[in-house]
């Protein structure tokens, strides 16, 4: 009934029926939890990491625990997941039997190995069941695979290098993503040494290590088992920042294909995403939390995006936020100023809280009329106020050169 | 009515309060409690900290959480509402104390200086008075006849207070803060005998006001309080089966909510003057009258009580609505041609209350009120008074501020004018 755009995208070499695909995660660890998701209207899926059949994975439950305000309680999902109970062998079917299924859905698996012989039996043999596209988790912070215990393989430089050469040599023309982790002094240093090693792409990047929180009461940690817990892996919206942030400083270092992952919610994340550099946008929390049919959303979201804005296809958002982002010492320096809509203020008094407590005093506040003024000579455009206006009231009026932008955020 | 909130509701309508800097939820409580603030405690789960700020505001928190006219108060302005609807701020006064009681707090008051005051009526304005005194170390002494508690305790109906909420709060007060309660009528102030310090006279309403029409003496004519007392007591009322309310106030939608709850079978219609507009009743009140079934009766002026020994029905005349008067209400007319009759076995009058001619000694309003100064100080040094008695008929809450308010200033006479 309503005119439909095209949002497939290439990557890889692999036709994807949109950006939004399913990582490597707890929603792809069932073969019928996988075909559904795809039924649904995913691009495609990353099987849930694997490894070698005598590589014991223990895990533990309870093993999720989250954080946010009691009106949205997921903002952050923390988890002490491992990697996939199902060894190589029983995903080796699933990979057959989905890729059958679904001719034209994206077929990914993702692998960790302890050792060079590991890896490449893994690829090896994902390979031979005809996967499009093999991930290799450097970074799931509950394990301990790298070169020391405790520490994430993309935690090295050397070892970062040394293990993509090795999954590269197997996987020969199957495209292979390296899933790094931003927990790292420095991320270029990082996608230089998987671009160094040959891999085809980056996933930038994994969930981050975290403790999400301790019951004050009893002093045990979150997600508690018995009293006792773990550093989790946390993901959801309280990671995007950190994600945008990882993907941006890659995409302006490194000229490496990189799938975008951690943190995005909606379809909005995802654009973002995508601006700054991802070719695609995988999800993990937001099927978690409302499940497979969130993709309809996305996909829809995405098309209006495009009709609005011009675009042909959603590879024309790829990178375009890029050359805004500068170091700070580069960026302009603008004259900035205050500036509420009097028509949309509802007078609640947060921005003169806020500038009287933390930021210039440069709102006065009327009691009586219950009206914040801005006073210009103190203002030095913050944007403090804004931040806390719950109606969106205030922008900042920038002045350089006499051309004058507005700064507001849309929502 | 349910209106308790439980942990996820309170927390999920807590964290939509947008914690307003110069709130104006607050300035429009009259006991000033601080909305915003407590809100944020209910946010963070320091329930506790939420209690202490609310009673330290307000000293009959029970009560108020349950009664409070919030639609009249701090609800009325919340800054929510230029959004979308506003905080139901007294659900989250009530979920504060339902799940934390003043016993569970500690509490930290001075040793007692040797003042003494005098508390002359133990309902809210009283109460209020005797706990802000001796928070600064004042000792009062309350003349009550009757029941302590005032009104919550006597007269507001089971349903909408419990007795175990407004029995225990008038309690806590005597116990926690060493109030003395004297069971001795004061109609004067002489009869202190110079025992205090200073008088505080919070008496309130304690006459109905007559209805000036024929037939008022007739058998089965009842005054409101009268019976709400009678209802509360846990009495029967043994009123007929087809009861007139007279009024337009609290009082008469109370009256009617209870009699048509002690027999649903009892046909009770409210007959007013005025509009729906116009009542002068809470909201919610009217809306759980209705829920019973009570009827109304709008714009019909009673004319005469009709019966020979006992009462058979009221005479009206229909009116209609005028120009807007000081108050703000629109004013009625009669509708000439107009009279009707309706046939009621029992007739409730409940169209206010005036004071008793006590306290001749003080200066009084054309009304018969105590007329006092801003500080609530009578015509008479050293005595103050607050309540219905200065306002006339008003809310709980408005009483309670002032008795805090007339602490205050006796704190401040006693102190010889020192700010406290």
């Amino acid at each position: 009934m309503f005119k439909k755009v095209d949002i497939s995208i290439d990557f890889l070499g692999i036709h994807l029926d949109s950006p939004f695909i399913l990582s490597a995660a707890p929603p792809t660890d069932e073969l019928e939890m996988a075909e559904r998701g795809l039924e649904e209207g995913w691009a495609g899926v990353i099987l849930k990491t694997t490894s070698v059949e005598g590589n014991p994975v223990d895990l533990k439950n309870p093993m999720m625990s989250s954080f946010g305000p009691m009106s949205r309680k997921v903002v952050g999902l923390g988890n002490i997941d491992l990697i996939s109970h199902h060894h190589i062998d029983v995903v080796e079917e699933r990979v057959k039997y989905l890729k059958k299924k679904f001719p034209n859905k994206m077929i990914a698996a993702s692998i960790m190995g302890a050792s060079k012989e590991d890896w490449q039996t893994l690829v090896w043999r994902l390979k031979k069941a005809q996967v499009d596209l093999i991930e290799c988790s450097f970074s799931c912070p509950q394990g301990s695979m790298g070169e020391e215990p405790g520490k994430m393989l993309a935690q090295s430089i050397e070892a970062t290098e040394k293990v993509t050469r090795w999954v590269k040599e197997a996987a020969d023309t199957t495209p292979v993503l390296i899933k790094i982790t931003p927990q790292v002094t420095d991320i270029v240093e990082v996608a230089k040494a998987v671009k160094r090693g040959g891999a085809d792409g980056i996933t930038a990047s994994n969930t981050i290590p975290s403790l999400t929180g301790v019951d004050i009461y009893t002093f045990e940690p979150y997600p508690t088992l018995f009293g006792e817990g773990a550093y989790s892996g946390l993901s959801g919206p309280a990671i995007k920042p950190i994600t945008l942030r990882t993907i941006a400083e890659i995409a302006r270092n490194v000229d490496i294909v990189i799938s975008g992952n951690g943190g995005a919610f909606n379809w909005r994340d995802a654009v973002e995403f995508m601006a700054v550099g991802a070719s695609n946008v995988q999800f993990c929390t937001l099927p978690m939390h409302y499940g497979f049919r969130t993709i309809r959303d996305l996909r829809s979201g995405l098309e209006h995006y495009l009709k609005e804005m011009g675009f042909a296809s959603p590879m024309e958002i790829i990178g375009r936020a890029l050359k805004n982002i500068k170091n700070q010492e580069d960026l302009v320096k603008p004259e900035t100023r205050s500036e509420i809509n009097y028509d949309k203020c509802i007078g609640c008094g947060l921005c003169y809280a806020a500038c009287n407590d933390g930021g210039h005093m440069a709102i006065s506040w009327d009691s009586e009329l219950r009206k914040p003024t801005v006073n210009e000579d103190k203002c030095t455009g913050c944007a403090m106020c804004m931040q806390v206006c719950p109606v969106d009231a205030i922008r900042m009026k920038e002045k350089l050169d006499s051309k004058v932008h507005y700064f507001a955020e849309r929502r | 009515m349910e209106r308790k909130l439980d942990q996820t509701q309170a927390l999920i309508e807590a964290e939509r309060c947008l914690y307003c800097y110069d709130a104006p939820c607050e300035k429009a409580c009259p006991a000033h409690v601080p909305v915003p603030e407590f809100i944020q405690s209910i946010r963070s789960g320091n329930l506790k900290g939420a209690r202490e700020l609310i009673s330290l505001a307000n000293p009959s928190i029970e009560v108020c959480g349950e009664v409070c006219p919030e639609e009249q108060f701090c609800q009325s302005v919340c800054t929510r509402t230029k959004i979308d609807t506003p905080i139901k701020i007294r659900e989250l006064h009530k979920f504060v104390t339902d799940n934390v009681k003043l016993k569970d707090l500690e509490l930290d008051l001075p040793p007692l200086n040797g003042r003494k005051v005098a508390i002359i009526g133990g309902g809210p304005a009283g109460l209020a008075c005797a706990r802000e005194l001796r928070r600064f170390g004042v000792k009062s002494v309350i003349f009550e006849k009757k029941e302590l508690g005032g009104i919550p305790v006597q007269e507001i109906s089971k349903e909408r207070l419990s007795d175990e909420i407004s029995r225990s709060e008038a309690k806590q007060i005597l116990e926690l803060f060493n109030a003395e309660v004297r069971d001795k009528k004061i109609t004067s102030i002489n009869e202190l005998h110079g025992e205090f310090d200073a008088v505080f006279i919070s008496t309130g309403l304690t006459e109905e006001l007559e209805l000036d029409v024929k037939g008022v003496n007739l058998q089965n004519v009842y005054t409101a309080r009268k019976l709400l007392k009678t209802i509360k007591s846990g009495m029967k009322t043994g009123l007929g089966k087809r009861v007139g309310v007279i009024g337009g106030g609290n009082v008469a939608v109370e009256v009617a909510a209870a009699l048509k709850r002690e027999d649903p079978s009892r046909d009770v219609e409210v007959v007013y003057r005025r509009g729906l507009k116009e009542l002068r009743a809470f909201r919610d009140e009217i809306e759980e009258a209705l829920e019973l079934g009570v009827a109304f009766q709008f714009l019909a002026i009673p004319l005469e009580i009709k019966g020979t020994e006992k009462v058979e029905g009221l005479l009206c005349r229909r009116a209609r609505l005028g120009e807007t008067d000081s108050s703000g209400r629109r004013t009625f007319e009669e509708v000439p041609n107009s009279d009707f009759f309706i046939p009621f076995d029992t007739i409730v009058i409940a169209i206010g209350q005036k004071p008793s001619d006590i306290f001749s000694e003080l200066e009084k309003t054309n009304n018969g009120l105590i007329k006092t100064n801003e500080d609530l100080e009578t015509s008479m040094k050293g005595v103050f008074a607050g309540g219905d008695i200065v306002r006339g008929a008003s809310t709980i809450v408005e009483s309670v501020a002032d008795g805090k308010k007339a602490a205050q200033s006796i704190l401040k006479y006693l102190e010889g004018g020192k700010n406290v």
